[in-house]
């Protein structure tokens, strides 16, 4: 049965939040945007929609839907409810081989890429906003964030987001999924069989941002064909109608903490 | 149409070569192989011995180059993500959908698994390797052993090793996996309380997923997993292994690993 009311609660069109922005878009959805700041922890506040699964979220901070009162979060799998639940051209690859090869990028990429995009972002853009702002009243707001882990994340952008050592770390763990990409795109012009799908839009949002985070993983030398697709998306007019949305004039420096990295292996 | 177009699809997937290559009916070779089970699927089974690290060898290595397990090749189709791989199973092939009808249910048996995959399970796991995996491959020639280890092809899973074997895990690491198997497991117990199943009122690749990670829970956290703190979990857990599938998947273990399942057998209330 399809939800009858969507609402898609976001912040700018960038990362996590342009994924559902996206998608909703392809399908030619109405839905009411819900738009609000992570950065300014309205997500918080008494009366925002919530449930375990949105609390826990292993994605930190991130877009939530609502659709017929429920509230999905966790955005590779809000795709795959876009897709299965809203009409609208189909979003999810027809054979069952495509579909895994979907499910399986967007477990590898949430768990890389979520994390690596996300800590390269938030050290270029979201500590120096923070830095900016009153020292004793931030930690107040964020010793409210439960989970601890959830808190933590917002401590390691405080404390020590721009550290030299450590952001030449993540970068080296790009090379990793942007290879597996490039090297996936020389098979065919999509990453999960012969029509676009919510594998390249939850890809897209992922990738997009390392062309200035992280120039020399991805550039016309390295990773022509992953540049070549960014491109073909970036052109989708779902795609402009999702970024178009944004109310800075520069989603591309909207970020919050992301997906914790493998703690171990 | 599509009815009969997946009907003939499914007929065409019966007929391909079907192998599946995994270790003990356990963590991540245990989902493909109960699901499977369930669906009433035979395959060809191909037993790697993870600790003698037969997943690093060049024949397996051809099959996946990542060196990981489980792995299924179906036709000239390889899969290696055991999740997705499992989402396959219930779409390729007949026998009883193990996902629910609804598209809300099934983003809730999604959200589940990966909690379980990314954040319990590799709790769970370091403690598991560092009193069991690490100390069993320590029995081997310490040369023989970096050798293996250098044959590892993906860096996380070589510095996975090196830890489980050199014991190489630190207090700190180890206790943050306890308080996180212990936090899960509450959260789990609850979400039992009031769910039938993982993913809601039916039985789902989400409970095969839990029950690969949790069905030796209450032997190895008898103080955070028993019939008094967490009843819900311990009578889900027994309502798997009550299945006719989970019987046959565990029957394929081949050590005290697998074993360990026979400790959710209901025992008839002592008479008298």
């Amino acid at each position: 049965m399809n939800p009858a009311v969507l609402e898609l609660y976001h912040w700018e069109p960038n990362g996590f939040f342009l994924k559902p922005l996206i998608a909703l878009e392809e399908k030619g959805a109405s839905f009411t945007s819900r738009w609000f700041d992570p950065t300014r922890f309205e997500q918080l506040d008494a009366g925002f929609p919530s449930n375990v699964e949105l609390r826990l979220t292993l994605e930190r901070e991130g877009p939530l839907l609502v659709a017929d009162g429920e509230v999905i979060s966790s955005t590779f799998f809000m795709l795959e409810y876009i897709a299965e639940a809203v009409p609208g051209p189909a979003l999810m690859p027809e054979a069952a081989y495509d579909r895994y090869r979907a499910r399986a990028w967007g477990q590898f990429l949430g768990l890389t890429l979520g994390s690596t995009t996300s800590a390269l972002g938030c050290a270029r853009y979201l500590a120096p906003d923070l830095a900016r702002r009153d020292g004793a009243g931030l930690r107040a707001q964020v010793e409210r964030i439960e989970p601890m882990e959830r808190r933590a994340a917002w401590l390691a952008v405080i404390d020590g987001g721009s550290d030299e050592t450590a952001l030449a770390a993540l970068r080296e763990r790009l090379s990793l999924p942007v290879g597996r990409l490039e090297a996936s795109l020389a098979q065919g012009p999509w990453l999960a069989g012969p029509q676009y799908s919510i594998a390249d839009i939850d890809a897209y949002a992922l990738v997009d941002p390392l062309r200035e985070l992280a120039p020399e993983a991805l550039n016309s030398a390295h990773t022509p064909r992953l540049l070549a697709w960014l491109t073909r998306i970036a052109e989708r007019p779902a795609v402009r109608a999702a970024r178009a949305r944004s109310r800075s004039g520069h989603p591309e420096r909207a970020f919050v903490p992301g997906v914790e990295p493998a703690r171990w292996g | 149409m599509e009815t009969v177009a997946v009907g003939l699809r499914r007929h065409q997937a019966r007929h391909e070569m079907l192998r599946l290559y995994h270790w003990e009916p356990n963590a991540n070779s245990g989902k493909p192989m109960l699901a499977l089970a369930e669906k009433g699927v035979s395959y060809e089974s191909h037993y790697l011995d993870l600790l003698k690290f037969d997943q690093h060898q060049p024949a397996y290595l051809a099959i996946n180059p990542d060196g990981t397990i489980p792995a299924m090749v179906h036709g000239d189709r390889v899969l290696t993500e055991s999740t997705p791989m499992m989402e396959y199973i219930d779409e390729a092939f007949d026998g009883p959908p193990l996902k629910p009808p609804s598209a809300l249910e099934r983003w809730r048996m999604r959200w589940w698994m990966r909690f379980f995959d990314a954040y319990f399970g590799p709790s769970l796991s370091m403690i598991g390797w560092s009193v069991f995996v690490g100390p069993a491959a320590r029995q081997r020639d310490p040369e023989e052993l970096h050798a293996a280890i250098n044959r590892i092809p993906l860096e996380a899973r070589r510095i996975a090793w090196r830890k489980a074997i050199f014991n190489e895990f630190s207090a700190a690491e180890l206790d943050e996996s306890r308080r996180r198997v212990i936090w899960a497991t509450g959260i789990l117990e609850s979400h039992l309380t009031t769910h039938e199943w993982i993913a809601g009122s039916t039985y789902s690749l989400g409970d095969i997923n839990g029950f690969n990670l949790g069905y030796a829970l209450p032997l190895s956290q008898p103080a955070v997993c028993n019939d008094e703190r967490t009843p819900h979990i311990m009578e889900w857990l027994r309502r798997i292994f009550e299945r006719p599938a989970t019987r046959q998947t565990w029957a394929k273990g081949r050590t005290g690993l697998a074993a360990r399942v026979s400790m959710l057998e209901r025992h008839a209330p002592a008479a008298g």
